[in-house]
């Protein structure tokens, strides 16, 4: 288990291993560097989802590994409290930052192996602190340069606890 | 409560990036307000309300599920998608209205249409509209086996995509005289169309005539309320990433 510690509470997740096995290895790695600590929740969408993982609080872009293969096609779905790798319009091309799904996002999902169809992968769910996140994904939010959807107020990772089980892995 | 507009998303298999930002606008924008105007070319192409694709019944289904949660939906035949009939409506709930259409909500009263029609300087293009929208010419399109419908649907948008041809450079821009004719013709102090890709809000002769934008790097809608017309732009969900 990961758990996040934000200034808006703390919320748990358990990544799956077995059907993202690349995704949460390259996830776990960027816990395990205290990637996250000091990234923000920089686009907030009620309905749809909350991304982060990439942006410290003044929207600067962190750097990040390699992109990752796309495992979208191990049959998890984009659903409520779900985990998912955020990328570009370039089906292979998720680095560090992930969102959480606050609503279920079928049109999401994997359904074939081109641009159209690849969809995003999930790798993992929310465990604990659910509620978090439903408070987060009502936040206000605006404009912060050209991005949209930014909370007004930062929602911050300011610390991350890798369990002793996923530590060992 | 908001009623919003939007037209010529020319959603294709092509651009998934668009078909997603459309779906994400359904579910966190259109949702909230009280109905949605969709004034034409939804779809780049629209082979029939038989079609099979992903995205065809993809988007169907998100219509359905907005229409169950009591948004009205209403949609207006395109260029390119006026093929969509009545089993469409149907699977979807939305209402298929005529090309030109005066709506009235939030105390505004307005003429809604795609656009075409006004764009009258194109000799050629009204031609081929006047085909197109002749009944005898859609029935036998539709009469077609669905696989030759497929077949011309790609070659329609290979030949558009080829020659530009979804560019504001490419569309001849609506005639002053056609607007003023039309706007007339309905009383109306606000026309809203769509077609030509050159978003703008216009002062004309009878008041205002608004241009809704089309859907590529950016989305394009248009918010009524009792306050007014808004017409904005954002980023495509996927493309900010």
């Amino acid at each position: 288990m990961i758990t996040f510690r934000t200034n808006m509470g703390d919320f748990s997740i358990e990544l799956d291993f077995d059907k993202a096995p690349i995704t949460a290895a390259n996830f776990l790695q960027y816990a395990r560097d205290d990637f996250y600590t000091g990234t923000i929740f920089h686009r907030v969408i009620n309905g749809f989802m909350v991304q982060g993982g990439g942006m410290d609080s003044e929207m600067n872009e962190k750097a990040s590994r390699a992109p990752i293969e796309n495992e979208a096609d191990n049959g998890l779905k984009n659903e409520i409290g779900t985990l998912a790798m955020a990328r570009t319009g370039e089906p292979h091309s998720a680095s560090s930052q992930f969102f959480i799904n606050v609503a279920d996002n079928g049109f999401l999902n994997h359904s074939g192996k081109n641009m159209q169809g690849w969809g995003y992968a999930v790798f993992g769910k929310v465990v604990d602190g659910m509620d978090v996140i439903e408070t987060i994904k009502g936040v206000k939010t605006g404009y912060a340069g050209h991005h949209q959807d930014v909370p007004v107020d930062a929602i911050e990772i300011t610390e991350t606890v890798v369990s002793d089980a996923y530590a060992a892995l | 409560m908001s009623v919003l507009f939007i037209s010529d998303l020319h959603l294709s298999p092509e651009r998934p990036a668009v078909t997603r930002a459309f779906l994400v606008f359904l579910q966190t924008r259109a949702i909230k307000a009280e109905a949605l105007y969709v004034l034409g070319d939804l779809f780049e192409a629209w082979i029939g309300d038989d079609d099979p694709t992903d995205l065809a019944l993809q988007v169907q289904k998100a219509f359905a599920e907005l229409a169950s949660t009591g948004v009205a939906l209403y949609v207006q035949h395109g260029n390119r998608d006026f093929l969509l009939g009545n089993r469409f409506a149907a699977n979807t709930g939305a209402v298929i209205i005529g090309d030109e259409t005066v709506i009235e909500h939030c105390g505004h009263r307005a003429l809604v249409m795609h656009g075409d029609s006004l764009c009258t300087d194109d000799i050629d293009y009204q031609r081929f509209r006047r085909k197109s929208r002749n009944p005898i010419y859609k029935w036998c399109l539709r009469a077609l086996p669905l696989k030759r419908r497929q077949k011309l649907a790609a070659d329609w948008r290979a030949k558009s995509m080829a020659a530009n041809s979804n560019k504001a450079s490419s569309i001849m821009d609506v005639n002053g005289e056609a607007v003023d004719r039309v706007m007339s013709k309905h009383g109306v102090k606000t026309l809203i169309h769509g077609h030509t890709h050159r978003p703008d809000q216009h002062y004309v002769a009878n008041g205002e005539r608004i241009v809704l934008g089309d859907w590529d790097s950016m989305g394009w809608a248009l918010e009524m309320n009792s306050a007014g017309y808004k017409l904005q732009s954002f980023p495509l969900w996927e493309t900010e990433q």
